[in-house]
């Protein structure tokens, strides 16, 4: 469109301009199907349907499981950093939190799981409005040791306080309950995951494209621009934090009665990172590429096991050589090579 | 009745003094300019004003409200708005969405109600897009209206901060150099749209450079010079008046960008 406009910012075109504009106003149904959002759930729900087909065994499905509950931690994580452009590297703090309140309240306490994961997730939502307010007064450098700071606290003391966790050996967890039936396996965990991803997903799309969505990306883009436009953008900052938390851990939860254990692992710096990692892979500021991200990066670990010694560096090559084409990380970037392609053949 | 009253204000950076024991007021429904020489301190007043920067003297007053030191967001609730020299562009988002952060505060902002969509939500946000259209035409931006921000020229970014500005529904608009790096034309179109703002009841408080465009629309003018009022007037007083001549405006009477007032800083 640049060079149809004139510098002065009026178009050479008007009435086609504002013809196509008011035609791209009312969507036509493939219009929707090929928008992020109507598109983006119908794929994301195609595939979640479509995989079983594809899982032959326990392994297949346990690796499915983890990248769906690794996905809502991203999604999550996506709308701190990608859109907000707010850094942690404490969120497995938070996951391992809701693994732990979930593992402790219904090991050693006999609590109901479906009444140990909200609690769990209340906690961490309230320590992370607790943390947010100083926190994310600081930026840049500052924030990402903040968090840091945040994620090593809550792993040691999940690692210290061996009388109520375990410590380092982790802790088994009972099973979770589900309207009188314990989920058990990979096919019931399977779809437990993916509806809690698929709801999830939807979140996050409907946070973004609403006004404390844009709110949220314009503190991101100019945060004094967003001040004088009437955001408070500390209270947004807090507010995302808090929700990412949340959202990371409730996959916790879900994590420790699918795997039956929990170990500090969980908790700890290097998942953290893990996390972060998704989140740019994938793509920033996208929502399916924060899933993708989360799918790309729980995989390839499992096709690398086999160069055992050489595992991370082959992982730590791919993701530079994806980094260093991709910028942009894999969803945008492929998403922009697609309109391109589209824009071409509609010639 | 003054809609902004400032008192004896005053900001220090280290030992820069930027703002001098300063006082002045802006009636309703006026087009008030302030102009001065780069580094006066004239961003500096704005950035007190909205709340960017805590004055280190002085008190300001909107509507008979004591403001001083309430931040930013909050002056933005009690109808004050502006646009910025530098341009604050939020670059990845389209430009229509960088104006409907502008409406930001007219619009449902309950989180309950945008994680779930509600209707409300999505009713408020189709009438929002239809105003912000509205607004971006009325302001000439009517083929950027889904542009990316980011890929947008100078000019087109200026209105845009205009446009977003006004998004807001302000009472007290304040936008400092709108016309700064436009062309004569585009100039004149930013004059009109500045006009047209005023006309429909908004307080405008300007600064610019362009003394043409500043002696053809404002009601009242304000001088700044190092910080301190050098004079303030209508346009003729302040043409007059003998302390402005001598410092720097010179021939004034057949205008132009005055040359001494310096270029953008
Ligand atoms: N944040 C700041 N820190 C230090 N000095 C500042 C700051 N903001 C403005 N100043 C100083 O205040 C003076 C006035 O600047 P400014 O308000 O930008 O002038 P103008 O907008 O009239 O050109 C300048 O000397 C500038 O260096
Ligand atoms: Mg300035």
């Amino acid at each position: 469109m640049a060079h149809n406009v004139r510098p002065s910012g009026y178009s050479k075109f008007a009435k086609k301009q504002t013809y196509t504009r008011r035609m791209s106003t009312r969507k036509s149904r493939a219009q929707m199907l090929l928008s992020e959002r109507g598109g983006g759930m119908a794929s994301l729900l195609l595939v979640i349907l479509v995989l079983p087909l594809f899982l032959a065994n326990d392994y297949h499905y346990d690796v499915a499981v983890n990248i769906g509950i690794n996905a809502i931690v991203v999604v999550g994580l996506n709308l701190l950093i990608g859109y907000a452009g707010q850094i942690s590297l404490g969120h497995a703090g938070f996951f391992g939190l809701g693994a732990y309140t979930s593992a402790v309240l219904t090991a050693h306490y006999g609590l109901h799981g479906l009444l140990a994961l909200p609690i769990g997730a209340l906690g961490v939502g309230v320590l992370a409005y607790a943390i947010a307010r100083p926190v994310l007064r600081l930026s840049g450098h500052y924030l990402a040791m903040a968090t840091l700071g945040v994620g090593l606290i809550i792993n040691i003391i999940i690692s210290r306080e061996a009388w109520l966790t375990g410590g380092p050996d982790g802790m088994y967890v009972p099973l979770l309950e589900v309207f009188g039936t314990e989920v058990y396996g990979g096919p019931m965990w399977y779809w437990i995951v993916a509806a809690t991803l698929l709801l999830a997903v939807w979140l996050s799309l409907n946070l973004i494209d609403s006004p404390v969505g844009r709110a949220l990306r314009g503190l991101h883009g100019s945060e004094v621009a967003a001040q004088v436009a009437g955001v408070d953008t500390t209270r947004y900052k807090v507010m995302v934090f808090v929700i990412s938390a949340v959202m990371a851990a409730v996959a916790g939860s879900l994590a420790a009665h699918f795997s039956e254990f929990v170990t500090p692992a969980k908790a700890d710096f290097s998942h953290s990172i893990l996390f972060v990692t998704m989140v740019v892979l994938g793509g920033m500021a996208s929502t399916f590429g924060a899933v993708v991200g989360a799918a790309v990066l729980t995989l390839l670990p499992q096709f690398l096991a086999d160069f055992a010694d050489y595992e991370h560096v082959i992982l730590g090559l791919i993701m530079m050589t994806v980094m260093i084409f991709m910028p942009k990380g894999l969803v945008p970037t492929l998403a922009a090579l697609a309109r391109r392609g589209a824009r071409r053949t509609a010639r | 009745m003054s809609l902004l009253r400032v008192e004896n204000l005053g900001i220090q950076f280290g030992g820069v003094r930027a703002i001098q024991s300063l006082d002045f007021v802006i009636n309703p429904g006026t087009i008030h300019s302030i102009i001065g020489p780069n580094g006066a301190g004239k961003t500096t007043l704005f950035n007190i004003i909205t709340g960017i920067y805590a004055p280190t003297a002085g008190d300001i007053y909107l509507d008979n409200v004591p403001i001083t030191g309430r931040r930013p967001h909050e002056l933005a609730r009690m109808g004050m708005s502006r646009t910025f020299q530098n341009l604050q562009i939020m670059k990845t988002m389209t430009a229509i969405e960088n104006v409907m952060v502008g409406r930001h505060l007219h619009l449902n902002r309950n989180l309950l109600s945008c994680l779930l969509r509600l209707p409300s939500v999505t009713r408020g946000d189709r009438q929002a897009r239809k105003r912000c259209v509205e607004l971006m035409e009325s302001v000439g931006l009517g083929a950027y209206i889904d542009a990316e921000a980011g890929s947008m020229p100078y000019g087109a970014l200026k209105r845009l901060e205009i446009a977003r500005a006004l998004a807001a529904e302000p009472k007290l608009l304040l936008l400092d150099e709108p016309a700064a790096g436009l062309n004569a034309a585009e100039t004149k179109e930013i004059d009109e749209v500045i006009v047209k703002v005023a006309r429909s009841g908004v307080t405008v408080v300007l600064v610019e450079h362009d003394m043409k465009l500043v002696m053809g629309i404002s009601d009242h003018i304000l001088v700044l010079d190092y910080g301190r009022k050098l004079a303030e007037g209508t346009p003729d007083e302040v043409r007059a008046n003998p302390a402005v001549v001598a410092a720097y405006l010179g021939n004034v009477g057949n205008v132009g960008t005055v040359g001494t007032m310096g270029t953008v800083s």
